[in-house]
């Protein structure tokens, strides 16, 4: 029972600076929604990839996440996988996009869209 | 014996496959080699993101390298020299430049600018060139009979 280890207690994902700017500015206009909910889905060269879509109500078994004013909803799939997670969004003048830095994964294809565990 | 019994009947099933199968490919064969125009389209929403992101005299080049999980992959960069072997396309006022060994990979495709809300980028779509790509379209393997 000594052997039990205390850790401390995290969100299961954390957004940075840019990440939250571009979620509020996604929102602004957008009332009727919530927040944003992330997912994986099983595709791509690699095994798995992320989803993100708006969504309108919390679900049962999602894991919120509240970060600096901006809601941001784990699917009850992806919980495990997204653990630790650090959600960015780099923004460059060919593309802008959101990037999971996520601790639990093995390797990513090329392009990082798709990963494996 | 049970053995003996289910072997003319799955030999029948397998001719009519065969068949069916040999007229499909003869079908495919002559839609595949229909001349493909030496040029990259663009689209509308490439267009227009092109006219936000460009100053004077700024192209976007394309590239063809070898990488990527498929084989090939493309490469976007930001340029405003322009080389001998160089093609430039031109449409609404904004430009791509091509060099000829890419071009040979990317002719007859369209330039879009797709944007999604978890990502926003360029991608090339339907590539006559190209097999079977990545899932994030930046990767994609050569058709047979396409030289390099």
């Amino acid at each position: 029972v000594s052997k039990r280890k205390i850790l401390a207690t995290r969100a299961a994902l954390t957004l940075t600076p840019s990440a939250v700017n571009r979620i509020r500015s996604l929102l602004e206009d957008k009332p009727e929604y919530l927040g944003l909910k992330v997912g994986v889905r099983t595709r791509g060269c690699n095994g798995m990839t992320y989803t993100l879509d708006f969504t309108k109500q919390k679900d049962q078994a999602d894991e919120e996440v509240l970060q600096d004013g901006v809601r941001v909803f784990i699917e009850k799939k992806a919980q495990l996988t997204l653990l630790g997670t650090e959600m960015d969004f780099v923004e460059s003048k060919l593309s802008s996009e959101f990037v999971f830095n996520n601790p639990n994964i093995k390797g990513t294809c090329g392009c990082g869209e798709s990963f494996n565990m | 014996q049970p053995i003996l019994l289910r072997c003319p009947q799955r030999s029948q099933p397998l001719y009519t496959d065969f068949s069916r199968l040999s007229s499909t490919s003869a079908e495919e064969e002559p839609a595949e080699s229909s001349p493909v125009e030496e040029k990259v389209y663009l689209s509308a929403s490439c267009v227009q993101r092109l006219e936000e992101i460009m100053d004077k005299g700024e192209y976007l080049r394309i590239q063809v390298e070898g990488g990527g999980c498929s084989g090939f992959q493309y490469k976007f960069i930001v340029d405003s020299t322009r080389n001998e072997d160089d093609r430039v396309f031109e449409q609404g006022g904004v430009g791509i430049i091509v060099d000829q060994d890419s071009l040979e990979f990317v002719k007859g495709s369209t330039l879009d600018y797709t944007q999604e809300l978890i990502r926003s980028s360029f991608q090339m779509l339907k590539n006559p060139q190209a097999d079977h790509g990545c899932s994030c379209g930046t990767s994609f393997s050569v058709k047979l009979g396409v030289s390099a």
